[in-house]
């Protein structure tokens, strides 16, 4: 294979710090003896076209934007304290994390009977499970929310309002279409998966074992649960809630079309500050609050990942 | 399968699972049902049965143009992220440098940002430096937001695989690039047919990236329907939903052929 010579130049210093080994060994250690270098592409086209726009609009947020769309000096905190004075925005900013919450709560309580007749139910079932689970993901986003519209939709023509009035359990089509429930509703039908997935990976690792003498000594089926089973499947737990938690965060395209006015999501407050309004400072500060919420929630979730794992080590 | 489900319990956990599936799958077969309705509304429950939406979607350039469009930018997408991804894999596992768990986690992070911000962040980069190459943007946009799950995919399978091979293969004189195709290639190839079937997924469906980035003449297939459900009322969205729905579980089925879906899906 011959050695991308090209590379070879950002590295002076480095071999300069290993006396005993000269810098042509150094070199031909790296890039030929070892595929260390295969990183750099992927690296090198991640800082510049993900880490370095990201942070510079995250910049944006403590900087000014004159009369003529210039961004820059002087800095200032004015952008995040109009957003935190203003109840319009709070606003939006509690919907986003409420219905964040609510959504991850009850994907998790629906997805542990769906994760334990993954693992454990007889195969056909299984099978046809996995496969009604996975390939709506590959389903757009757009369309699935196209279908809750279809669904929810308000008036006698759709669907659950046809069947409920024709059930005779309404008198009057019931306004289901644009509230927060149904942005609810919609993002449970699109992140569901992204529970369930860690979940019945992580209840595969449980020992049947543990559960059998449960069950030998006389604990009952819910107790077997309680003790044994749910405690065991914690990291998938976590780690189910913090995906549901940060993607439904990141909502656009189910608010903005299965979503009223009383329930936008900071992702389409974003949009609007940046193509309506132009005002980039302040959809900076709306995406800056947007990334600290869904990277703490990540951080969060690893340390108490991370602790778990340390203390099983320590056993 | 290890233990079995018995008992009363089964029978609720089944039921709640069948709930689950209905819940699922109802906006699917929905827009489905609707795409033969023969009304000039989308209502339900639909009226009279016709394909001729389907015909008339079909003639519509702006959908089919845009299905082309989104697919080979998808492929695009596809094969910069393997180029890009494979290799910085294959480093992660098999190198020495300091560091590597963080550069993982730097590769991997594409995945826990909000995709949303991911495209805003590059509308910025691309309107900063004049970048008016709409396809090519899109390019780039798809590739930092697929490329992880390249990453996630290849790891997984490289870790499985045994260095010893690998000793062996280099021991009796193959070269590197010999030792990559005959001996770890095949070992890793579900892993990169996986991260490429993710990859062409993430890329045909994406729409927060894409809504930032296209423009009139470069509009992927989400942004298209995207458009059409804010002005088109009769059952012509979603026949071309339908369409979709139709890739979409192709795709899957080509997934779920080539390497099983549990597999695909680290289960």
């Amino acid at each position: 294979m011959k050695a991308p010579y090209s590379e070879t130049d950002h590295h002076p210093g480095a071999a300069a710090a290993q006396p005993r080994e000269t810098p042509g060994a150094w070199l031909h250690r790296q890039f030929v003896g070892s595929p260390n270098w295969m990183i750099l592409p992927l690296l090198a086209f991640l800082v510049f076209f993900f880490f370095l726009p990201s942070i510079k609009l995250m910049l944006f947020s403590v900087m000014t934007q004159d009369a003529q769309g210039r961004i820059g000096a002087p800095l200032t905190l004015e952008h995040y304290i109009r957003f935190f004075q203003v109840s319009l925005y709070t606003d939006v900013l509690w919907t986003t994390i409420r219905i964040s919450i609510i959504t991850s709560v009850i994907a998790a309580i629906l997805a542990y009977p769906v994760a334990i007749v993954l693992v454990r139910g007889n195969i056909a079932v299984t099978r046809i499970v996995t496969l009604i689970i996975i390939a709506p993901l590959a389903v757009s986003v757009v369309v699935r929310a196209y279908g809750w519209q279809l669904i929810l939709g308000n008036g006698p023509t759709g669907l659950l309002n046809y069947v409920l009035l024709n059930l005779g359990l309404i008198s009057e089509p019931l306004a289901l279409l644009f509230s927060p429930v149904a942005v609810v509703v919609g993002s449970l039908h699109i992140f569901f998966p992204m529970m369930v997935l860690p979940l019945a990976s992580a209840l595969g690792k449980i020992d049947p074992n543990l559960e059998q003498a449960g069950r030998t000594l006389g604990a009952p089926a819910w107790k077997v649960f309680l003790r044994i089973t749910f405690p065991l499947s914690m990291p998938g737990l976590v780690a189910g809630v913090t995906l549901v938690f940060s993607l439904s965060a990141g909502s656009y395209v189910i608010p903005a079309l299965i979503g009223g006015p009383s329930s936008q999501m900071l992702g389409n407050m974003a949009e609007q500050q940046i193509i309506a309004v132009y005002d980039w400072p302040f959809g900076a500060t709306i995406a800056t609050i947007l990334v600290i919420i869904v990277l703490a929630i990540n951080a969060l979730s690893m340390r108490l990942l991370g602790g778990r794992n340390f203390r099983e080590k320590q056993k | 399968m290890n233990g079995k489900l018995t008992g009363t319990s089964a029978v609720l956990l089944y039921l709640i699972t069948a709930g689950m599936m209905i819940f699922v799958l109802c906006p699917i077969v929905l827009i489905m049902t609707i795409s033969f309705s023969d009304g000039y509304f989308v209502s339900f429950p639909p009226t009279g049965f016709t394909t001729s939406w389907y015909v008339s979607v079909f003639q519509n350039s702006e959908f089919t143009s845009a299905l082309l469009f989104s697919f080979v930018l998808a492929v695009g997408t596809t094969i910069l992220s393997l180029l890009l991804g494979v290799p910085a894999a294959f480093a992660i596992v098999r190198g020495n440098f300091p560091g590597r768990t963080l550069c993982k986690g730097l590769l991997l992070s594409p995945l826990i940002f909000p995709v949303l911000i991911t495209g805003l962040a590059l509308l910025q980069l691309f309107s900063s430096y004049g970048w008016s190459t709409v396809k090519l943007n899109l390019l780039i946009a798809h590739t930092v937001v697929t490329s992880p799950y390249v990453i996630r995919t290849v790891l997984t399978s490289l870790e499985l695989v045994n260095p010893t091979l690998e000793e062996a293969a280099r021991t009796l004189g193959a070269t590197r690039w010999q030792t990559f195709r005959r001996v770890i290639f095949p070992q890793i190839a579900p892993g990169i047919a996986s991260g490429a079937i993710f990859c062409f997924m993430v890329s045909f469906d994406n729409y927060p990236v894409s809504m930032w980035l296209a423009d009139s003449a470069n509009t992927p297939v989400p942004v298209v329907l995207y458009r059409q459900i804010g002005t088109v009322f009769d059952p012509s969205v979603a026949t071309m939903s339908s369409i979709i729905i139709g890739l979409s579980a192709a795709v899957v089925l080509i997934l779920d052929r080539l390497v099983g879906l549990r597999r695909a899906m680290a289960m």
